[in-house]
């Protein structure tokens, strides 16, 4: 009697849980297919980085745009990948960047032997022209070096080095000089610029707009053109003609143009400023007496073709000695005849 | 590479230049020369990994008569205001100054270095002074440009809050 009833109240139980579940079902279902979906989404490795590789390249793009945070987290691992694979295999990374290095290399190499042959041109006109031995005497009879004699009087002036500074800070962006410029610390010099331009405007009245132009020290000069937030002063030896100026304040208004948001931002990174290097380099310009003379003998001879027509030329000298040595010879014979 | 503008603050004689001197170049002169001006050294610190070119600018003395020259402090992204140990009045220009610095340059990172601490019997500011200090939220320094104490602690400092700040 006794498991009768017992049998009977767990049938009747276990009815009550199959309806229930049928209940749940019917009112659950779609939450619980949701659920279940979701599940696998979070427990599914391969559906997490499906989902991420969507939105990865926007959500790079978008954490680069608001700090520096990414490139740093990604650097270590950057730099370690570069090494591992220049363990493994150094030509592959050789033939990925062989293209730069090319160039690069061959514009190097041709430069060098282009300044070697100049210089070496250069050495043997002065050793050995009437104009060199001048300068020579020149140098014994004044005291100054060959070198500087040779200066004075082939330079008319060169700019040799380009400082691109901050206005505010007074910190130095980027800094380029020729071979021979005698670089001290650009930064200090870039400092002690500015504080000269604030005593100058200070110790002066002076208007907010108005700026030191210009300073000279020995024989340089130091052109300073200001820009919004940048100034550009170069360091030039000899007498610049005014066209430098424009010349300087083109490069800055490119520079920034090109630079005005990381201008705008400058926290102290100058790292940025790299890509300016190409138009201050473009501003290191010389020009020598002796082009000048060339140049303008070259202007006056074109200037004469064009009124008289051509040159007499070489042919016509060799016609006119020629007839010169057979009035002589001819003369020799009729006084020898005669005597 | 990261560039930092630093300003030396302070009134006449309290040995900016000589820190910036010892700093700089690890020298160290008793004669006094009055800095004109201003007056911009250099030294390369690596902060926290990184390489950091910190452009020091000595500035002249400053007193009731001879105002802070705010044109000098644009841009700068940090400064130490110096303070003579031995004369509590440069204490009270050090705290003027830094007024004048707060309305310039909003709340950039700085310290305020006490030296001449080597000087211990010509000692004026008392240590209760020191102290109300700290507890105001002062970062306190002792340094002494003779001897070298905490001198490059004191820039490294300073230098580190800056990066941190950029940050």
């Amino acid at each position: 009697m006794n498991d009768y009833s017992t049998r009977r109240k767990s049938k009747a139980a276990s009815r009550a849980g199959d309806d229930l579940t049928i209940l749940r079902s019917l009112l659950l279902s779609p939450e619980q297919i949701d659920i279940a979906k979701l599940k696998e989404r979070l427990d599914n490795p391969m559906i997490r980085a499906d989902e991420i590789s969507r939105v990865l390249a926007e959500a790079i793009v978008i954490r680069a745009s608001k700090d520096k945070k990414l490139a740093q987290a990604l650097l270590p691992t950057i730099e370690q990948t570069i090494k591992d694979s220049v363990r493994k295999d150094p030509k592959f990374m050789a033939d990925a960047i062989f293209p730069v290095i090319g160039p690069a290399l061959r514009k190097a190499i041709s430069e060098s032997i282009r300044a070697m042959v100049q210089s070496l041109n250069q050495t043997l006109s002065y050793a050995f022209s009437w104009q060199g031995l001048k300068w020579r005497l020149e140098s014994l009879r004044t005291g100054k070096p060959f070198a500087e004699i040779v200066m004075l009087h082939t330079l008319i002036y060169r700019v040799e080095q380009i400082f691109l500074i901050h206005r505010e800070t007074g910190l130095v962006l980027q800094h380029v000089a020729t071979a021979s410029a005698g670089v001290k610390d650009v930064d200090m010099v870039s400092g002690m610029l500015t504080a000269i331009q604030e005593f100058v405007r200070d110790s002066f009245d002076v208007k907010e707009n108005q700026v030191l132009g210009s300073l000279n020290i020995g024989e340089f000069t130091i052109w300073v053109e200001h820009g919004s937030q940048a100034a550009l002063a170069a360091v030039i030896q000899g007498n610049p003609p005014e066209d430098l100026r424009r010349i300087l304040e083109e490069a800055l208004e490119k520079i920034e143009f090109e630079q005005s948001q990381v201008l705008h931002s400058f926290d102290g990174d100058v790292t940025p400023f790299e890509a300016s290097r190409y138009h201050l380099e473009s501003c290191l310009l010389e020009v020598k007496s002796e082009t000048k003379k060339s140049a303008s003998k070259a202007v006056a001879r074109k200037a004469r073709r064009g009124k008289r027509g051509k040159e007499p030329g070489l042919i016509w000298w060799i016609i006119g000695a020629a007839i010169a040595c057979l009035f002589i010879i001819l003369a020799g014979i009729i006084l020898s005849r005669a005597g | 590479m990261i560039k930092k503008k630093i300003c030396m603050l302070g009134a006449f004689a309290v040995g900016k230049t000589s820190l910036v001197r010892r700093y700089a170049e690890n020298l160290f002169s008793e004669k006094y020369q009055a800095t004109i001006g201003v007056k911009v050294d250099k030294k390369v610190v690596t902060v926290e990994g990184q390489t950091v070119n910190l452009v020091l600018w000595d500035m002249a003395g400053n007193d009731v008569y001879h105002k802070i020259k705010t044109y000098y402090l644009r841009g700068a992204s940090g400064y130490m205001l110096v303070v003579d140990k031995t004369r509590t009045n440069t204490l009270d220009a050090a705290l003027e100054i830094h007024k004048v610095a707060q309305s310039v340059l909003g709340k950039v990172p700085c310290l305020m270095l006490l030296n001449k601490w080597d000087l211990e019997g010509k000692w004026d500011i008392a240590e209760a002074t020191i102290d109300d200090l700290q507890h105001s939220g002062w970062e306190v320094i002792k340094t002494s440009a003779k001897t070298g104490l905490s001198v490059d602690l004191a820039f490294e400092m300073l230098a580190k809050k800056m990066i941190q700040m950029q940050k």
